[in-house]
């Protein structure tokens, strides 16, 4: 827990806590919608799925097909914890708590290394 | 469409059994796609990070709306567990499904021995840690001042080396393998650091989402997660865990408990046979 006698961390703690809630249960939602399209469409899950596009989220979301929606909210099941370091590094940063906003800018850090190799080594 | 169904049953009794036994789901996900599916090993691990990066969301967001969790701890070693899963996720695309399936045997071998002796000696971890581990470093000012800030009501965090080389590799073994690592955190942070066992769950649980981040991104981008499986199963998955930890108080654990040593021994011969080709 953020200890006490900083200002509005406590406040921040539980905003971070609905945040994670709620893109929680918006990536459930959108899974379920894209496992009702699979189901309904009659795929099954072990033909191979498509690999994340990012030029075709879009189409297949307009379009209603199940790729779309499975990608998005697996993208938003990952975007959840990212979300989280990173307002809670707005609120360290607003309480001047230096050694959390240095781990907090080190964890994206991390997560943004974690990107740019994985798309270094499949190019 | 009936395979869908079965994954979602399936993923659903992974959820329940892991949250009844304060194990998560992946230790069962990955066994469940790999010998009842016929999915690649490594498939089945980035759609176990998935599917264990929901529940534990959704789990670490009301262990901080209620205090629970340890914020400033759980962030200071998932940097770590981050890293190692960066350095897992990375090399997981290099070894050999093999030696991958080998490694999960261990895994699960060293599981079932926990669980069982926990079960035959009534042993469990609600004790006070004792000094297992050395004091911290004297004279190391700037650890102490890490250590001084880290700390929650009424307990104070002792071995951040030892925290921090512990996190490394349950990020490693995250990546690898697709578990939360709670099995590994958990003992680290109560037994070694002296953090009371119910923060120690509570953080760890937090810990599991970034960690599973920072492999799944690499997972993601090596096309290594199937949309098609890792949606009904992460559904499967959530919905049982919902389901157990509100059944938890009314459930007796022994038998489970023996139910589950038995059925984690079979999977690991399983897996060893796999390992084996």
């Amino acid at each position: 827990m953020i200890r006490s006698g900083r200002a509005g961390a406590m406040q921040a703690e539980r905003l971070i806590g609905r945040l994670l809630t709620g893109v929680t249960y918006v990536s459930v939602a959108l899974l379920l919608v894209g496992v009702g399209l699979l189901i309904a469409a009659g795929i099954s899950p072990v033909s191979g799925g498509p690999g994340m596009d990012p030029a075709r989220l879009v189409s297949d979301l307009l379009g209603l097909k199940p790729a779309g929606f499975l990608w998005l909210g697996l993208l938003a099941v990952i975007a959840a914890p990212v979300t989280r370091v990173s307002v809670a590094l707005v609120a360290y940063i607003r309480d001047e708590d230096w050694m959390m906003v240095g781990v907090s800018t080190a964890i994206l850090l991390v997560i943004a290394t974690a990107i740019g190799s994985a798309v270094v080594s499949t190019a | 469409m009936i395979v869908g169904l079965w994954m979602i049953a399936g993923g659903a009794a992974a959820g329940v059994f892991g949250s009844l036994l304060g194990l998560g789901g992946g230790i069962l996900i990955v066994p469940l796609l790999t010998l009842g599916f016929g999915l690649p090993l490594r498939e089945a691990v980035g759609v176990s990070l998935v599917s264990v990066m929901m529940t534990s969301s959704a789990a670490a967001g009301v262990f901080l709306e209620r205090h629970v969790a340890n914020l400033r701890l759980g962030m200071t070693l998932e940097l770590f567990t981050a890293t190692g899963a960066l350095v897992g996720g990375s090399i997981a695309f290099l070894l050999d499904e093999q030696l991958l399936s080998l490694l999960f045997a261990a895994l699960l071998t060293y599981v079932a021995i926990t669980m069982f002796r926990a079960g035959s000696r009534e042993e469990d971890m609600s004790v006070e840690p004792a000094d297992l581990v050395a004091e911290t470093t004297s004279g190391r000012r700037s650890r102490q001042m890490v250590l001084d800030q880290l700390g929650g009501d009424g307990y104070e965090v002792r071995n951040l080396r030892l925290g921090v080389v512990g996190a490394l590799g349950a990020g490693v073994v995250s990546a690898l393998l697709g578990i939360g690592g709670g099995i590994i955190k958990v003992p680290l942070m109560h037994l070694a650091m002296g953090v009371p066992l119910r923060v120690a769950t509570a953080t760890s649980n937090l810990m599991i989402g970034i960690t599973a981040a920072a492999s799944a991104v690499i997972y993601v981008i090596h096309g290594g997660i199937d949309p098609f499986v890792a949606g009904p199963t992460g559904i499967g998955v959530f919905v049982g865990a919902t389901a157990g930890s509100r059944l938890g108080h009314r459930v007796d654990l022994r038998y489970l408990r023996i139910l589950f040593v038995i059925v984690l021994g079979y999977t690991a011969s399983q897996m060893l046979l796999r390992a084996m080709g």
